[in-house]
């Protein structure tokens, strides 16, 4: 089974603030609608790899960001998938 | 300096009104808007396809050229507005509550008079107002006694619109500060003009306009809120964020920013901001300073002709207010158009108190206000024709 992993916002400032920080540092990852099956305050979301998961959240938290919350989604197509909400002990 | 006024028009529509709006524009902030409106313009923060996205970044690479021109470091802490009046009324009625009291200076503009006037006579705050001296700066002495124990604000006109004034700025923040009063500046009219660092004056609030001196459209403006401030919304609506909800979600700056943005307006004024920092802001002032002084020298020798604000140009933005002895300053800004093709301001200027100091209530002033692309031969075309203007008299 393929996975993705999902960083969502309060904000659209937020969100567009974590791209280009993120671009200047050659991460890999992509701006997205927020899927559906995902309750987010801001219609973008960042999607990456689940192994960078980590990395991302730890740069975007050192550069004072804004982060709502993290999801594991499976990668189905068009169906709904399973999701999982990831917590993180601060 | 170069003639762009003569270039751009001709010799029957001289610009000397740059204090109400700028004009000429950088060519960049002409096309900018209708490049963003055939290229990009989706609704920022709505839908989350790529013209969204677009829209998005742009919003965020403006938010940081704001920022970065007033020195602050958080871009989140700017707030698009309509225009100044906007974001003071914004910055005045999302901060006063109750029993407060307001201190704000004479050179004021009616864009805080107003707010203020509905305040005190619905008998939610105490007003009052800090006296200027004749040319335009506000008392300190009167200042210093002015601070009560609910003292909320002082609201501060960084440069007159009537005589170009410039207020202490960074002693009256202190005095304030000394008291434990926040500032809400009015920078209208020195935006773009005349280099602000918020942050190490200590500002707490900042309105700006963006159709004047950031060289912008009409439309836009901000306000910059410090952190640690909290203003409450005076409209909630649609952000695109938080959609289940019928709370206007808290965080900055959306919580602020209710309804579609001006996106494409925004567009220009980034342009404006970018050939502000491409000709540096210190650059601009150095210009300015030179226009004023070539005016004002030129106009102070015309016998029968009364200036209003300080001789030295270094103490005030691009402005000159004048009277001609018996004559009507409507009258005489009627002649300099319709004879000479030559705009300027006349009359109060929204801004009755200040007029009442220079002692020119009701009847008002000429206000000519040069700007960057004035020329020399501008100036000497305008000061002929007041010259066979008082000749009339
Ligand atoms: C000192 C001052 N404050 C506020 C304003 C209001 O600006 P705007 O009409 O763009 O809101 C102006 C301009 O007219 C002004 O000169």
């Amino acid at each position: 089974m393929a996975y993705s992993c999902y960083i969502t916002f309060p904000t659209t400032y937020f969100a567009i603030r974590a791209e280009s920080l993120l671009k200047k540092e050659a991460y890999s990852f992509k701006m997205v609608p927020v899927p559906r099956s995902i309750s987010s305050s801001c219609g973008t979301a960042l999607r990456c790899e689940c192994k960078d998961l980590s990395a991302l959240k730890e740069f975007l938290l050192q550069n004072e960001l804004e982060l709502e919350a993290y999801y594991k989604l499976e990668e189905i197509g068009l169906r709904v998938p399973n999701v999982e909400e990831l917590h993180f002990d601060e | 300096m170069n003639d762009q006024c003569l270039k751009n028009g001709n010799n029957l529509n001289l610009y000397f009104d740059n204090a109400a709006t700028s004009w000429p524009k950088p060519e960049t902030v002409y096309k900018a808007p209708e490049a963003q409106m055939r290229q990009a313009c989706g609704n920022p923060g709505r839908s989350g396809h790529t013209r969204t996205l677009e829209t998005d970044r742009l919003l965020y690479t403006v938010r940081e050229a704001v920022a970065g021109l007033f020195n602050v470091k958080n871009p989140a802490r700017i707030v698009f507005t309509l225009n100044a009046t906007d974001a003071l009324n914004i910055a005045i009625k999302g901060i006063l509550k109750p029993g407060d009291h307001v201190l704000h200076t004479a050179i004021d503009h009616n864009s805080v008079l107003r707010p203020l006037g509905k305040l005190r006579r619905n008998g939610i705050v105490s007003v009052d107002t800090v006296p200027c001296d004749l040319e335009g700066c506000p008392d300190i002495d009167f200042l210093s006694t002015a601070f009560r124990a609910n003292t909320c604000l002082l609201i501060i006109n960084h440069a007159s619109n009537v005589t170009g004034t410039i207020a202490p700025l960074e002693e009256m923040v202190r005095m304030a500060h000394g008291h434990g009063v926040n500032v809400l500046v009015d920078a209208a009219q020195t935006a773009g003009s005349i280099a602000i660092d918020a942050e190490s004056i200590g500002i707490d609030m900042l309105a700006f306009t963006g159709h004047k001196g950031l060289l912008g459209p009409t439309g836009t403006g901000g306000l910059y809120v410090r952190e640690g401030i909290y203003l409450d919304s005076l409209r909630e609506g649609g952000t695109g964020s938080q959609s289940e909800m019928d709370i206007h979600p808290e965080s900055m700056p959306e919580r602020l920013e209710a309804g579609t943005l001006n996106s494409s307006g925004l567009a220009g004024l980034l342009e404006g901001i970018r050939f502000i920092e491409n000709t540096g802001i210190t650059n601009i002032r150095e210009d300015e300073i030179e226009i004023r002084k070539y005016l004002y020298n030129a106009i102070k020798d015309i016998d029968g002709i009364k200036l209003y604000g300080p001789e030295e140009s270094e103490k005030c933005s691009c402005l000159v207010s004048f009277t001609i002895d018996n004559a009507d300053s409507g009258e005489v800004g009627y002649i300099l158009e319709s004879s000479y093709g030559i705009l300027c301001r006349t009359g109060l200027h929204c801004a009755p108190l200040a007029h009442k100091a220079f002692n020119t209530f009701p009847a008002g002033t000429v206000r000519l206000s040069p700007g960057f692309f004035t020329g020399k031969t501008d100036i000497d075309y305008l000061v002929n024709a007041l010259q066979e203007i008082k000749s009339l008299t």
